[in-house]
């Protein structure tokens, strides 16, 4: 395994993107139901019918981590990280570490900002509003899903180019 | 992350149930339709009938004279306040809407003691610290309220201070503590809030010690600091004619929204400053996250329970549809 910047091997470096991905996705989505779930929590202390509309809310943020686990199981896939003696050159691993990086932090990003969202749009239900509350959490979380696809489109070419 | 994102998620974090909580019980607000039916019920009893299908039914139900009618508010009030310590809200953001009934209680009593008569029926339970402490031994009260009553006792022979200066000791003490608890609850919110109270207060004060013509040293001692117009630059103004200084008042950022004239009005001057806070209240309702929800339910829980007492209390006094109308006009709710 050839050594690439501060000593780390390609390998090392494939883990760290996934670990990252898989990581800040994580790390967003729990800040993100952390915030809806207090505001639905609030909610539904006053209001308790209204749980079936809330959950929806409080758990969207929850896909962003999910998305992030996704990249992290694709890069230990496509680079076959569980098939043991894996030879990635270290610019190779480099390159893998960056392609996961549009996922990590979008999803960090975003899965806060739904949170918020969600909590808003939970006014909507508490104010027993016939508006889809839903939408706009929703709405954040099209930006999530293009990095996920921007990261799965630049592991692939890595695959293609680098992978036999 | 940027800061103001660090800032909205713990403020999502702090205050997300208080929020949440407020989402559904603001839906429960009066509206225009209930202040309607309250002025046309002809007579308390069908006002009674109106309220009773509100929140203050329970408070109410009972209620035949404009005590009874206190008595319920106030325990309704209470229980508005109590939903701040419920909804898990810093103890600086409780304390500043209840402080205010405690130098209330310090200021009925110590006027009450100076005009020697009985101070029962003259403290309300709405304050930080019990009737029964406010009403007790001097000794046991809490440094904040004791520190005034010692200051405006009377030593051995002396007689007792004049109303004015009961009500000018007591009114420092109440916005230097409002400015200071804001300020310990890290809310820009209840910030803004104090500073508008002060200004407010200030804003009062000066037009009216203008109009009586009260010389500029006389007016230092009624002025509060803490407010965004500085209290120097009040008294610099209070020195130039009447229109100038309320074209010097109105133009300054505190009082946007209120105009000169408005200002200089005979008899709206209060009006129009109650609505600068209310001004405030609509636009702090609608910050998503963060204590602004809260505060300004609240605030409009308070505003409801004056508009409700005005109505039941006016109607019972004999009051006709038009004047209570005008009475809840004033009350800008």
């Amino acid at each position: 395994m050839k050594e690439f910047m501060w000593g780390l091997s390609g390998v090392d470096w494939a883990l760290m993107g996934a670990g990252s991905a898989a990581i800040l996705g994580g790390i967003g989505s729990a800040i993100g139901i952390t915030i809806a779930s207090a505001t639905v929590s609030g909610i539904l202390s006053e209001d308790g019918t209204k749980f079936g509309k809330l959950l929806p809310i409080a758990a969207m943020p929850g896909t962003q981590g999910i998305y992030g686990f996704i990249a992290a199981v694709l890069v230990i896939v496509f680079f076959n990280l569980l098939g043991g003696n894996v030879d990635i050159a270290g610019p190779v691993g480099f390159k893998i570490f960056l392609a996961c990086q549009p996922v990590a932090w979008l999803c960090l990003v975003s899965a806060i900002y739904q949170g918020m969202t969600g909590s808003s749009a939970a006014g909507i239900v508490a104010a027993d509003q016939p508006a889809p509350a839903l939408i706009f959490p929703a709405l954040v979380e099209t930006y999530a899903v293009l990095s996920l696809i921007v990261t799965i489109l630049m592991l692939l070419s890595l695959q293609t180019a680098y992978m036999k | 992350m940027s800061v103001p994102l660090l800032k909205a998620v713990r403020d999502a974090q702090r205050y997300g149930f208080a929020v949440g909580k407020v989402r559904v019980l603001q839906t429960r607000i009066f509206g225009a339709g209930t202040y309607e039916r309250l002025l046309d019920a002809p007579t308390f009893s069908e006002q009674m009938r109106v309220v009773s299908d509100t929140i203050y039914g329970r408070y109410l139900e009972d209620a035949k004279s404009a005590d009874d009618v206190e008595d319920g508010l106030e325990r309704a009030l209470d229980d508005f306040y109590r939903f701040l310590d419920d909804a898990n809200l810093p103890d600086a953001v409780v304390r500043f809407f209840r402080v205010r009934y405690d130098y209330a209680n310090v200021r009925a009593i110590l006027k009450a003691r100076a005009l020697g008569v009985s101070t029962e029926g003259m403290v309300v339970g709405l304050g930080t610290v019990s009737t029964e402490v406010v009403t007790g031994p001097v000794a046991g009260l809490p440094p904040f309220l004791g520190d005034i009553v010692w200051a405006l006792t009377p030593v051995a022979g002396e007689s007792w201070v004049g109303a004015e200066a009961i009500d000018a000791t007591v009114e420092a003490a109440l916005f230097a503590d409002l400015v200071h608890t804001a300020h310990a609850s890290k809310s820009s919110t209840l910030r803004e809030l104090a500073a508008l109270t002060v200004d407010v207060a200030n804003a009062r004060s000066a037009v009216r010690a203008h109009r009586r013509g009260v010389p500029a040293g006389v007016l230092a001692g009624m002025l509060h600091g803490g407010g965004a117009i500085k209290v120097a630059d009040i008294e610099a103004a209070y020195e130039l004619p009447f229109d100038e200084f309320i074209e010097v008042l109105a133009a300054s950022r505190a009082l946007k929204g209120v105009t000169a004239d408005e200002l200089a009005a005979d008899g709206g001057l209060d009006v129009v400053l109650d609505n600068l806070v209310a001004r405030f209240v609509r636009r702090v309702r609608v910050v998503p996250f963060g204590p602004e929800p809260v505060i300004a339910y609240v605030m409009a829980r308070e505003a409801e329970v004056v508009a409700v007492r005005t109505l039941l209390i006016g109607r019972l006094a004999g009051l006709d549809r038009e004047a209570l109308r005008r009475r809840l006009r004033d009350l800008s709710v």
